[in-house]
């Protein structure tokens, strides 16, 4: 007998054909990693939670539309991006979105005052994050814990690639001072 | 300001291909900057990496509502027109059956058949053709112009004569009566004076 896993492909191609239980297998693979990104651009659970909803129902009513399977990720990205910068622009319509901060504390991702990261260090990481600009922050994301490439970062946040790098080092030499002492003190 | 042949943070963020990332390394192992630069990177990576990703606080799944769903006609339909190769198909036949029934519909044409002809042979001969047959249609044309010409000048000459000879008869005849008149008077004597000379 020979076993092959499933992959997002054929997934894809069912539920594109209305096979609900293939997209719920798909859902239950991209889930998790979209929860955290949106996480970290609303620093807000119940928003992440809700727009990850959103996203998932967005694109089950899309799907036919994707072209290539394997532009998934990007693909899907594309949307939370969208989703989410569209509810920044809903609860401040007159302020520009790329001034907007993420609605966190200042000790960290919070709700209702509970912080999401209470160690120590992952609050030195979350307060350093928060330092960022919207732009930068986003970036770090789909870069660093989301492990996209360049060019599909471009394609998420609709972009250059120039853009992309320039945003991403300009962060990443922000981190480094800001986390200095905490990497000094052997914290990581 | 880092001296590697290539961005150390390419490097990082694996941006790099092989050869280039071979470059870097090879660099880095002899320049100590470069290396503790790329160290800095690596330590703020793992740093930023310990934030971990949190579960998702409710799993998300779709149901299937039947009166939600598109029905298998259209699902057909929508399939048809997102799937290139079938739209590509689909055009090939209908082009294909509109060819047959124009074949059919029509009778086949006439075939011409043309034969080649040697054209630089041709124009002259063509040429020194036309010019003769010209010529010699403008020959014929002006002889009969001049023997028309001719006969009609015959025919006057003739009727001239005639009219001369008739006139030649006139006058005989007018001589001859007047010698007739000369002669009577003469046998009758001289002519009677008028009737006032009497007077």
């Amino acid at each position: 007998m020979i076993f092959r896993a499933v992959e997002d492909g054929d997934l894809i191609r069912q539920a594109a054909r209305g096979n609900v239980e293939a997209f719920n297998l798909l859902v239950s693979r991209w889930e998790k990693r979209v929860y955290n990104y949106l996480l970290r651009l609303t620093a807000n659970r119940e928003d992440a939670l809700d727009l990850t909803q959103d996203v998932f129902l967005k694109a089950y009513q899309n799907l036919r539309k994707l072209d290539d399977a394997a532009r998934f990720a990007p693909w899907l990205y594309r949307i939370a991006h969208n989703e989410a910068y569209s509810m920044f622009r809903k609860r401040r319509p007159e302020s520009d979105v790329a001034d907007l901060p993420p609605a966190a504390a200042e000790t960290g991702i919070a709700v209702g005052g509970s912080p999401v990261f209470p160690i120590e260090l992952s609050l030195a990481v979350a307060s350093a994050l928060e330092r960022l600009t919207p732009e930068q922050r986003e970036a770090v994301t789909l870069k660093i814990y989301q492990g996209f490439k360049f060019e599909e970062m471009a394609e998420i946040l609709s972009c250059p690639v120039s853009t992309i790098k320039s945003r991403l080092y300009t962060a990443l030499e922000l981190l480094k001072t800001e986390l200095a002492p905490i990497e000094a003190r052997g914290v990581s | 300001m880092s001296c590697s042949p290539f961005d150390l943070k390419d490097y990082f963020f694996e941006e790099l291909d092989g050869a280039q990332r071979k470059q870097v390394e090879a660099h880095v192992t002899g320049c100590r900057a470069c290396r503790e630069e790329l160290s800095r990177l690596r330590l703020t990576g793992t740093t930023l990496l310990s934030l971990r990703e949190e579960e998702i606080p409710r799993r998300i799944a779709f149901v299937s509502d039947p009166v939600f769903e598109p029905s298998a006609w259209r699902r057909w339909l929508d399939g048809f027109w997102n799937a290139p190769a079938r739209l590509g198909f689909a055009s090939a036949a209908l082009v294909s059956a509109a060819l047959v029934v124009f074949a059919l519909a029509r009778p086949a044409p006439i075939q011409l058949v043309r034969v080649p002809m040697p054209v630089a042979q041709t124009a002259p001969t063509v040429q020194t053709a036309s010019e003769s047959d010209i010529q010699a249609r403008i020959d014929q044309a002006a002889d009969r112009a001049v023997a028309a010409r001719t006969q009609q000048l015959k025919d006057e000459v003739a009727a001239e004569r005639q009219r001369l000879l008739m006139v030649a008869a006139e006058l005989e005849v007018d001589n001859r009566r007047q010698h007739a008149l000369y002669m009577s008077a003469a046998e009758y004597g001289p002519p009677r004076q008028p009737a006032l000379e009497a007077k």
